[in-house]
């Protein structure tokens, strides 16, 4: 048949390409940054107490690393949750478990439990108390619009939107408030939780992170076809066999937790996981099959050159990288919409 | 022979308003019956029960099983559904359209195979639609829209195909060409039909079988000639016409006499 | 005297009262005005400034933050550093509020004037400026002589401390106020000055900002021999523990890690001079340890290395 379909061709193609232009970005970033690197030297003496060594593998590969994970996972939310909610402009931020992860994390933040420390020891320590206060406010904050979303056992895409908005604006107030009684030095901490880092050294959190998420988008990768099939309508779906209750209950479990994950560990990155599956669209087109790792490893390049972006661009201080997905990600992003028209785009 | 639908006694209410009240209903295999009646009388509800989409209060039996136990990609492999209209979120193809009719013929972790490309091309052919596969649906008329939406129906290669006012949004010429489509699956593959209909002169003129609903109940059941009386008409739609015949002699054809 | 006839007399004695009622409106005038009584602050280092400079008794309102002296705890509170409550000033019929402008934004103040009360912000972005905002407070409060006083003893701590460390070579230092994220103090900062003061060379001190967040590799690179957590709150983790795997870093070789909140240095008030000691205690600790009894003083710091 001499028409345009995905075949095996087509996605080994575009996935290979995307990986393979992934391990370059992960290469390029890890050699880039404010600081300048001795490459020979650092890679003479690993395991010494050597700056350049340090420079590469302790404060540069891990926040690459941990980029990659974080955009492709928003990257792949955003796919999912564009269909769950049939709604093109639907992003991870959007569906409030962010928002109440950030409330989580900071929080956690202000109200440290100092007398935890000399029980738990190292393994509590501050380092892993902030993410996992967050994760707790996420899976709250999950349960809470899960709830207030359900009707008839069925997750309406138009309340889970609906309360979505309104649980952030909430948490929006609250941080806010928050924001006016802390003093100075927290409130650079909040700042954080509102515009994302990827700053980290611990290859711990990146791994168990990238478990995680690598896990997540597998999971939803097998769901592709069901996706292409709820976008078409919930009716339309069910009568072309899909169990759609099931299926919205499902994704948006899997989405939240992953969205809480990334929230606890890097605070809120905007913007990726509502650009890159609109550039990707237009790029691979809408099926989900090959849209879902297209985009998920677009996100990972993406906000890996972002963070590295973050570290150049104002030496020696560093910006948050929330600040770059947003900045460069809009214009770019309304130049497409320029070039190829809205139609395109269904918006 | 188990018909292939069975209702007994079906009864379905949206939240307090109840919409359909006891639909005894049988339509045998390679039947092509036209339900009739006005807005609000439950035809569409009537079909997506039958779809699995709603469920109702009552006895549906499928091929002499209760509908309640087949899951939901079976049933898609026995029903298809061809709604009034399609809303289009995201570019699709109308290739990659009709294709998501195979869904349910296929792994979901695989790709389409050449059985499901050959099935998705019989369809696009048989509904006059091969010449833009390669279109994106939102950029079609109309008319060329809903010819793709049945032919994804038929790569469903359903048993029964149902359709819910096929007709709505076309002009006169597509609308003929629709029927005419639906009754050659009839006739030359012995799919069974069921349409909703709005359009009462080309139901008198395509389908065998009516049955004229009112209030969420049937009021008659038969052919066009026993259905479509003046006086029928009257009652269920609150309308004056007078029944003539059309050109062939046979069929029922009604002339509208609007109050002077 | 027998010369002076009866007029002379009572012409002298009435010249030398003129002259003596002359003086003495004279120094009357010259003594300032008495000073505004009732005093609002809306930052913690004013506070201390005020009871410093021994106004504590004219405070009427003071900040949730505001904790030294102890007597400062007992005051009744206005509100918080970055929000105070507008009612709750105006309710104390304070005759002036004093603030700095890096808390208070002109706008807040303008608003307060319209309240019909009297504002005034002081700058503490250097330390001459937080000299200079400790004379104008003394000022306002109708003593200089308290303020040059004050201003004095502290410029008298800085140059002790000053001495002491001169003999030592500059150790490159970081100081940082938060670990997660990393913000660290830049240029244009007083306590990037204290540190200079203190024989350190702050690695961020050529940054525009006065803080910062600082990426990990900018520390490694610039091999600080010295790291000051001086943040507050619930940064109170072992020092090691943050920077433990960076054993690159001089700071983290060589045990010189400090987490070491405090008022002092980060409180731009009067007890800068105290900070500054702190500060130089860990920066060149060898400058300050005590002599061995029975050995002649050694005007120097011990074995000192850079």
């Amino acid at each position: 048949m001499a028409v345009k379909v995905l075949d095996r061709r087509k996605m080994i193609w575009v996935n290979g390409l995307l990986l393979a232009l992934l391990v370059l970005s992960i290469v390029g970033c890890t050699l880039l940054g404010p600081v300048r690197l001795d490459l020979s030297q650092a890679l003479q003496n690993i395991f010494s107490a050597n700056p350049d060594a340090e420079i590469l593998f302790r404060a540069r590969l891990p926040r690459v690393l941990l980029g990659v994970a974080i955009g492709g996972g928003m990257a792949a939310c955003g796919v999912v949750l564009q269909a769950l909610l049939r709604n093109p402009l639907a992003c991870p931020q959007m569906i409030g478990v962010s928002g109440g992860a950030s409330l989580g994390g900071i929080l956690g933040l202000i109200f440290f439990p100092h007398w935890l420390l000399p029980i738990a020891g190292g393994l509590l320590g501050e380092i892993s108390w902030v993410p996992l206060a967050a994760f707790l406010g996420a899976l709250l904050s999950m349960v809470l619009i899960y709830r207030f979303s359900l009707f008839h056992g069925r997750l309406h895409p138009y309340h889970l939107l609906l309360s979505g908005v309104i649980f952030n604006a909430f948490i929006g107030a609250v941080i806010i408030f928050l924001n006016s009684i802390v003093d100075f030095y927290q409130a650079q901490g909040l700042l954080f939780w509102l515009m994302g880092s990827l700053s980290t050294r611990a290859y711990l959190t990146v791994g168990f992170i990238w478990a995680y998420i690598v896990l997540g988008f597998l999971w939803l990768w097998t769901k592709g076809l069901s996706l292409n099939l709820i976008t078409l309508g919930e009716e339309a779906a069910m009568q072309l066999g899909v169990e759609t209750g099931a299926l919205q209950r499902q994704i948006f479990v899997a989405s939240s937790l992953m969205i809480g994950a990334m929230v606890s560990v890097s605070g809120m990155i905007g913007f990726v996981g509502l650009m890159i599956p609109h550039v990707m669209r237009l790029v691979v087109g809408s099926d989900h099959r090959l849209l879902l790792p297209a985009s998920f490893l677009a996100g990972g390049i993406f906000l890996c050159w972002a963070d590295t972006l973050a570290r150049i661009l104002l030496t020696p201080a560093e910006l948050p990288v929330g600040i770059i997905t947003a900045f460069f990600g809009g214009p770019f992003f309304i130049f497409l919409l320029y070039r190829d028209g809205a139609k395109k785009l269904a918006l | 022979m188990n018909p292939a639908i069975r209702t007994e006694n079906l009864t379905f209410a949206y939240k307090d308003k109840s919409v359909l009240n006891g639909v005894s209903l049988s339509v045998e295999r390679g039947e092509m019956v036209g339900v009739l009646g006005p807005n609000g009388s439950g035809k569409t509800t009537l079909l997506k029960i039958f779809s699995g989409v709603l469920r109702g209060q009552g006895e549906v039996k499928l091929n002499g099983r209760s509908i309640e136990t087949y899951g939901k990609r079976e049933l898609s492999r026995v029903f298809a559904m061809v709604p009034q209209e399609s809303q289009v979120l995201f570019p699709y193809t109308v290739a990659e359209i009709v294709l998501m009719g195979r869904a349910s013929y296929h792994s979901p972790l695989a790709l389409e195979g050449k059985r499901d490309l050959e099935v998705a091309r019989a369809s696009l052919e048989l509904t006059d639609s091969l010449p833009f596969s390669d279109r994106y649906l939102h950029e079609l008329s109309g008319g060329e829209k809903q010819r793709v939406i049945i032919a994804r129906a038929l790569a469903q290669e359903p048993q029964i195909l149902l359709l819910d006012e096929p007709s709505a949004f076309l002009d006169l010429k597509h609308q003929v060409q629709v029927f005419q489509i639906i009754r050659r699956l009839n006739r030359e593959r012995g799919l069974t039909i069921v349409a909703a209909l709005h359009d009462l002169n080309l139901a008198a003129l395509f389908f065998p079988r009516l049955v004229m609903l009112r209030d969420g109940r049937i009021y008659r059941d038969g052919s066009p000639r026993e259905v479509l009386t003046e006086k029928t008409i009257d009652e269920v739609y609150g309308i004056r016409v007078r029944v003539e015949k059309d050109p062939s002699g046979e069929k029922p054809q009604l002339f509208i006499c609007p109050s002077p | 005297m027998n010369t002076m006839n009866h007029r002379e007399r009572i012409i002298t004695v009435y010249l030398f009262a003129v002259s003596l009622i002359v003086l003495y409106c004279n120094s009357i005038l010259a003594a300032e005005a008495p000073g505004p009584q009732r005093v609002v602050s809306l930052a913690p280092s004013v506070t201390e400034t005020l009871f410093a400079l021994g106004f504590g008794d004219r405070l009427v309102g003071v900040t949730t933050y505001c904790d030294y002296p102890p007597e400062a705890r007992r005051l009744p509170k206005i509100g918080g550093f970055m929000s105070p409550s507008l009612e709750a000033i105006v309710d104390k019929k304070p005759d002036v509020v004093i603030g700095v402008n890096t808390a208070t934004d002109p706008a807040k103040a303008r608003e307060m004037e319209r309240l019909g009360l009297k504002v005034n912000l002081i700058s503490v972005a250097s330390l001459n400026d937080i000299l200079a905002g400790i004379k104008s407070v003394a000022r306002l409060m109708g003593s200089s002589e308290a303020g040059e006083k004050l201003v004095l003893k502290i410029e008298r701590q800085f140059s002790q401390v000053k001495k002491r460390v001169a003999p030592a070579p500059r150790r490159s230092t970081l100081l940082v106020v938060g670990l997660r994220p990393l913000v660290a103090v830049g240029g244009k900062n007083y306590i990037d000055e204290l540190i200079t003061l203190a024989g350190g060379d702050n690695i961020a001190g050529n940054a525009a900002q006065p803080w910062l967040n600082l990426p990990d590799e900018y520390v490694v690179a610039k091999a600080p021999q010295v790291i000051i957590e001086a943040g507050m709150g619930s940064e109170r983790a072992a020092p090691a523990q943050h920077w433990g795997d960076l054993k690159s870093i001089p700071a983290v070789k060589e045990e010189r890690v400090f987490s070491y909140p405090s008022d002092k240095i980060l409180r731009p008030g009067p007890r800068v001079g105290e900070g500054l000691e702190e500060i130089a205690r860990m920066v060149h600790p060898e400058c300050f340890a005590e002599s061995k009894p029975g050995l002649k003083r050694r005007n120097g710091c011990e074995g000192s290395r850079p």
